[in-house]
């Protein structure tokens, strides 16, 4: 028996480029050209205006931890091996919110409130790159 | 102050547990013959059935939208109309209003809402698998291996940290649950519960315990709602509805803004102001759980602590049997077991179950109102009903 896969995301026509940025170590964010509207996650149409003129912008790649968990046990199918792993709601600098995971030293003892900067984790056998987050270096 | 267009007259239950010798179809109908002879009917004085969703068996969920119930139970060429309400957890508030409101534009007299499902009897991985699929973005937030207990994880912390609320306290709500399931014949977990025996059982996701997680349950419940002006002629004592109000505040967990709120305050002021009582006039609190933080979160924005700390306020055993304000009286998901969509509907039905006075030894003396509020998916909405002995 083969062990269960992780779940991958499997991008829209509208999210490719999402996608696409992190596979080059970068991470944008959905612009609407319309009204300027920043969105996390991708969409269709503006949630805003509902225009279709939608594009996307560097993000700076820092902000803070809003929530976080350490998962110790009972993890869905695909991640039995990664136990323990730390999954953390991030607020970005731009003021949009993306689930994530909080990787590298400390991460098991990261805060509501510590700061974080991106980095992006190949999945192994995949052409999938997620972004994730480290502990900000201090100032 | 709206006036009182409906309530409910009759109550059914099959008891809550690991049953896999138990059909979802057995359970299903044999709480909704319980809750139509509960109100002194029989099945052609139904004009309509809404079942809620089930989630554990796609055939069954399948037969429910096509009118099975109405043929097993004798409502063929009689009920006008069979129609699935589903909106996960929230299904029992969302169900509840939609009877209602059908009731007040004059569509049906006696409407039969039941649910019925097995996941409990699914296997434990299968579990996990379905409700990491239930509200959990597929393609933002399962890749970093999201889940539903990290969804209770995510707002406990959050939660902690803007509130001050100990971990002995969410443990605290998860031992006054079980003080009232272990009065509950229908309870899946009787056994006595400590605030160590919490805090000493295996960490799941932080700061959450084993025994801060339900435990997936088999289970169906039932109830009728029927037109106030008729109420009083089939029931001594109707549960009548006085007032709802609910805010979607989310799909995705990750996109909530305001994680130690969610939209309770907001739905307590709507559904308050539309049943005319207010939070010093409710004697009983039935509040959706799931994980012990919803209740602390609920009970605040709800203002139903005088003021205090809800973690206190539970913590000093002011939701426990013999406290000021018994809460969620049949135990909970927590203590019940959690049914999928059932977990909400069962505490739900025990709101009804106090205001009807046929809650047994767990009979909350004095009882005029009682609150109930519910929550779907990954907590995307937030519920508040109002229920009482007194029509307006
Ligand atoms: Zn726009």
């Amino acid at each position: 028996m083969t062990a269960p896969v992780r779940p991958l995301p499997q991008p829209s026509a509208w999210s490719a480029p999402f996608w696409q940025a992190a596979r080059e170590n970068r991470l944008v964010i959905q612009r609407c050209n319309a009204c300027d509207e920043k969105i996390m996650f991708p969409r269709r149409y503006c949630p805003s205006c509902l225009s279709d003129d939608l594009g996307y912008v560097a993000a700076k790649g820092t902000g803070e931890i809003y929530t976080l968990t350490t998962q110790m046990a009972g993890p869905p199918s695909g991640f039995e091996d990664l136990l323990p792993y730390v999954i953390a709601v991030i607020r970005l600098d731009e003021d949009v919110q993306m689930m994530s995971n909080i990787i590298g030293p400390g991460a098991l003892s990261a805060r509501i409130g510590d700061r974080v900067q991106v980095d992006f984790h190949p999945v192994p056998g995949t052409d999938t790159v997620l972004p994730v987050f480290r502990l900000a270096e201090e100032d | 102050m709206r006036r009182t267009t409906s309530a409910v007259i009759g109550i059914g239950e099959v008891p809550t547990g690991k049953y896999p010798e138990r059909s979802e179809l057995d359970a299903a109908v044999t709480a909704s013959r319980e809750a139509i002879l509960d109100a002194g009917l029989s099945p052609r004085d139904i004009d309509m059935v809404l079942p809620v969703g089930a989630l554990a068996s796609r055939h069954f969920n399948v037969d429910l939208v096509f009118s099975r119930l109405c043929e097993e139970l004798g409502m063929n060429r009689s009920a006008k109309m069979n129609c699935q309400i589903m909106a996960g957890g929230a299904t029992s508030s969302a169900v509840l209003a939609v009877a209602d409101a059908l009731i007040a534009n004059g569509q049906a007299k006696r409407i039969l809402c039941v649910h019925s499902d097995a996941v409990g009897s699914l296997p434990r991985q299968a579990g996990i698998d379905l409700f990491a699929t239930t509200g959990v973005s597929e393609e933002w937030e399962a890749p970093f291996g999201h889940n539903m207990n990290a969804v209770g994880a995510l707002a406990s912390q959050r939660y902690m940290y803007e509130t001050g609320t100990t971990e002995a306290e969410l443990a605290a709500v998860c031992v006054s649950l079980r003080k009232w399931a272990m009065l509950n014949p229908n309870a899946m977990f009787r056994t006595p519960l400590t605030i160590e025996d919490v805090m000493g059982s295996k960490l799941v996701a932080t700061p959450l315990r084993a025994k801060q997680c339900n435990m997936l349950a088999d289970g169906a419940a039932a109830f009728i709602v029927a037109d106030a002006a008729e109420a009083g002629s089939h029931c001594e004592m109707p549960a009548y509805v006085r007032g709802h109000g609910s805010l979607v505040t989310h799909y995705s967990i990750s996109q909530e803004r305001d994680l130690a709120r969610l939209g309770f305050p907001e739905a307590a002021r709507e559904a308050y102001a539309e049943a005319g009582i207010g939070p010093d006039a409710i004697q009983l609190a039935s509040i959706y759980d799931a994980y012990p933080v919803w209740p602390l979160m609920s009970l605040d924005g709800l203002n139903l602590c005088r003021g205090e700390r809800a973690g206190a306020f539970v913590a000093a055993g002011e939701t426990s049997p013999g406290g000021s304000l018994p809460m969620t009286t049949n135990g909970g998901m927590l203590s019940q077991g959690h049914t999928g969509v059932g977990g909400g509907i069962a505490v739900m039905v025990e709101a009804f179950r106090q205001l009807m006075g046929k809650a047994g030894e767990r009979q909350v003396a004095n009882l005029v109102n009682a609150v109930e509020t519910a929550s779907g998916g990954t907590w995307m909405d937030s519920h508040v009903t109002i229920l009482s002995r007194e029509a307006a």
